[in-house]
């Protein structure tokens, strides 16, 4: 099986910093594989090791993709080569431009069986880049996939909704975003990492994909921290009947 | 606020669709449900407040609402609304994702808040609870998928009266073949309408002793919900109960943290309620920098004695 898996490199939360006006500043931020990007890359290891084929790792993005200990996290995960489109436009990129310059990746490599995406991207999490670049590839499309069974031109996948599961025949190709407990990504070994090093990357702008012109269809306003919200902060110290009394009467207190 | 003129309704769920009718007619001129359940419930939508409801049919078990993406995008293009509110069920976020993909748009998603100033604008999380985001769409119609407890249904009105347009169901192009469907083993539970909700964070040592939590939770009434980490990681509880950035967002009068360090990701779901109580044992957990009354100390001491305490008071 042919299989594509799609990856967002996003800042380490933890380096964010909110500025004084409430602003946020990335420029200090470690640059990371999406988490849950993993388990789209694990679950297409999986596939492959299990009736055959290849993994190839696809991302779109500004100039944080080139970073070579990101493409070589990537690769030593498993996928045997990576494609990148990396353009300036793609670094604020909604999830409509990020799929259509996914899409032009994926018709620039030629032909795919399976493209698999994760729940979310690690920064934005809107959940949707998978379920438009399958409606942008006009093929059959799901989320939510928590199981994944290849049986010949057709996956049999579940898919794990709010109270339910529904057992579910796809025809290939297909694009499939799976949840962050169909697998437990793999540990790359110093072998993989090593070996991640002498696999092929290719790496694209948008113009030599023909698709310069493509617009972001969303504008973004403003992106600030939320207002703290004022607490009385009466913090009681020890767990003895003395200090449970005092908090419990602070508790009934707010019940009333 | 300004208003816009058409706005369109998607939900699974009658509370949901209640939900999103008032938001409708707080943000446009005419609400317009797309309803896909029998003539009666057509009818609810109405009197929920909907002007004009466009009737997909009767559910046909053999179908799925996806189904229906196609039936839903012509009636889009030919009508046109200038707003679009979907449900983000998973099955809501897949409708509105590829609604959105052929209509040349992004889902706004998660709508904390919707403003009309001109452009429809729309506030949602970034960046795992760091941030609030506005953003528009540039285009004619905008989509969106809004949560539980944004806005609040309106009282019934049997009074109400409206259009029902059956629409014709065009066969999709990729259908996707139902072969079963399991029941989840899955608690329904409401969190983001609890009015009280007591959190259990990995302070608690085993899936056991959640029962301690339970039964603080009973004795005052609230409902249990977690961290993270509780439901996604050591799986303890089902990710319906979990609380944060991407679980559900509480608007609680109360909120009683037992064992949760308080990860940014955590605190944007609970920073909405009116008062936050927190049992930790780390004087250092950020939980306290974002309570009303806490308690340094070990749970499993300051529970029981709660417990004890308001059963004795009862």
């Amino acid at each position: 099986m042919n299989v594509i898996s799609c990856y967002k490199i996003v800042p380490d939360e933890q380096d964010i910093v909110v500025l004084q006006d409430r602003n946020l500043s990335l420029e200090r931020a470690e640059w990371k594989i999406g988490q849950y990007d993993l388990n789209a890359v694990e679950v297409g290891m999986q596939i492959v090791e299990a009736v055959g084929g290849k993994v190839s790792a696809l991302s779109v993005g500004d100039k944080q993709l080139e970073n070579s200990k990101l493409k070589k996290g990537i690769l030593s995960r498993g996928p045997e080569e990576l494609f990148l489109v990396v353009d300036e436009r793609l670094g604020n990129a909604d999830a409509y431009l990020t799929a259509k310059a996914l899409k032009a990746g994926i018709d620039k490599i030629g032909s795919f069986d399976l493209v698999l995406c994760g729940e979310g991207s690690g920064d934005l999490y809107s959940q949707q880049v998978g379920i438009q670049l399958g409606e942008l590839l006009n093929v059959p499309t799901l989320n939510a996939v928590s199981k994944i069974t290849p049986a010949g031109d057709k996956l049999v996948v579940e898919r794990t909704l709010e109270n339910e599961i529904e057992v579910l025949e796809v025809m290939l190709p297909a694009v499939i975003s799976v949840t962050t407990d169909i697998n437990q990504p793999r540990i790359p070994s110093m072998k993989n990492i090593l070996a991640a090093g002498k696999k092929t990357v290719t790496q694209w702008g948008l113009s030599d994909l023909g698709t310069e012109g493509i617009q972001k269809p969303t504008e973004i306003l403003s992106t600030l921290a939320p207002e703290q919200v004022d607490r009385k902060q009466i913090i009681f110290e020890g767990d003895s009947e003395e200090v449970v009394q005092k908090l419990f009467e602070n508790i009934q207190k707010e019940l009333l | 606020m300004s208003k816009i003129k058409k706005v369109w309704v998607i939900a699974e769920k009658e509370s949901a669709l209640a939900q999103l009718c008032a938001g409708g007619r707080q943000l446009g001129e005419e609400v317009a449900a797309v309803v896909l359940g029998t003539k009666e419930e057509t009818g609810k939508a109405i009197t929920m407040g909907a002007d004009t409801v466009y009737w997909l049919g009767e559910f046909k078990p053999e179908n799925r609402m996806e189904d229906y993406v196609k039936t839903v995008l012509e009636l889009l293009k030919q009508e046109r609304p200038d707003l679009l509110m979907v449900q983000p069920t998973k099955r809501g976020k897949l409708i509105a994702g590829r609604l959105a993909a052929s209509m040349g748009t992004s889902v706004l998603v998660d709508a904390a808040k919707i403003k009309i100033d001109e452009k429809v604008q729309v506030t949602h999380l970034v960046y795992g609870g760091a941030a609030f985001r506005t953003e528009q769409s540039l285009t004619e119609t905008t989509i969106v998928t809004v949560g539980a407890g944004v806005y609040t249904a309106l009282p019934e009105d049997t009074s109400r009266q409206g259009n029902v347009i059956s629409v014709d169901y065009l066969e999709p192009s990729n259908k996707v073949k139902l072969l079963e469907k399991k029941t989840k083993p899955s608690a329904t539970v409401n969190l983001g309408a609890a009015k009280r909700v007591v959190g259990v964070g990995r302070g608690i040592a085993n899936q056991e002793d959640i029962k301690i939590a339970e039964e603080l939770a009973e004795q005052i009434g609230a409902e249990v919900g977690c961290s993270r980490p509780i439901a996604e990681g050591v799986n303890w509880l089902p990710t319906e109960r979990y609380i944060g950035v991407s679980g559900a967002i509480l608007k609680p009068e109360v909120y009683l943290a037992v064992g949760i360090s308080g990860q940014v990701q955590h605190l944007v779901g609970v920073n909405q309620a009116k008062v936050i109580i927190a049992v930790n044992k780390d004087k250092a957990a950020p939980i306290f920098k974002h309570a009303d009354y806490g308690i340094v100390g070990d749970l499993y001491k300051v529970l029981p004695l709660l417990i004890e305490k308001f059963k004795a008071n009862k």
